[in-house]
């Protein structure tokens, strides 16, 4: 978070500004920001060794980060449990997803599409914007 | 490689920091009697849901080992903590 940001939060966290003045001091500091370069430009180049998530929120009043550093070969070595999963406990699955309106099959995943699909998460940047906060997911 | 230091630390509202780093060996030669028991109860677990011992233990080994690097860092409500595995 950029001091100027971090400065509005705690405005609005002391009571000092309103929440639509800080919005509008948000987006105004957004607006004076040359356009942001994207986590893909700032990577350096070569295959991501790591997931990364950053999320910044406020709530009550009170800011709050979560910074996470995942290895892609801890999600490589994670998605070989779903070949784990015992057969009865897929159909149990199976059964709640239906009875929640997700009808997934989940017998028919396997390790090596969950592992193509691994392979392919460093062009995938996912960022969400919302007044009191932003997610960032990317690799790197 | 397996993780060889975790390391801890807590940063409280009174912002005093705790930090503690915790050596994964001694720490899993001193509780390798658990250890055992987990893989023993691992073993009997595999057998009674039909599940390749030798396909569990491989893809526990895998995630152990890829352990290393990961890293959580959570700040909420002046308190702070990182969770390093290195």
């Amino acid at each position: 978070m950029n001091e100027q940001r971090k400065d509005v939060l705690d405005m609005l966290a002391e009571d000092k500004i309103t929440a639509e003045e800080a919005e509008r001091l948000l987006l105004a500091l957004e607006r004076d920001q040359p356009p942001a370069a994207s986590c893909l430009e700032l990577r350096p180049k070569g295959r991501a060794k790591y997931l990364r998530l950053e999320m910044e929120f406020l709530e009550d009043g009170e800011s709050g980060r979560l910074n996470l550093r995942v290895p892609l070969q801890l999600l490589r070595a994670g998605v070989q449990l779903v070949a784990l999963i015992p057969p009865r406990a897929l159909d149990r699955a199976n059964a709640e997803l239906v009875k929640a309106g997700v009808p997934i099959d989940l017998t028919h995943l396997k390790p090596a599409q969950l592992e193509a699909l691994v392979e392919h998460l460093d062009e995938t940047i996912v960022e969400m914007e919302a007044p009191d906060g932003h997610l960032r997911v990317f690799c790197e | 490689m397996m993780p060889q230091l975790v390391t801890v630390r807590v940063k409280r509202p009174d912002h005093r920091a705790l930090r503690i780093w915790v050596p994964v060996l001694p720490v899993a030669l001193v509780l390798s009697p658990l250890v055992v028991l987990a893989v023993l109860g691992a073993a009997v677990a595999c057998l009674v849901f039909s599940i390749s011992l030798v396909r569990a233990l491989g893809t526990g080994r895998r995630i152990v080992s890829a352990l290393p690097d990961t890293r959580v860092d959570v700040d909420y409500r002046r308190t702070a903590v990182l969770v390093s595995i290195q």
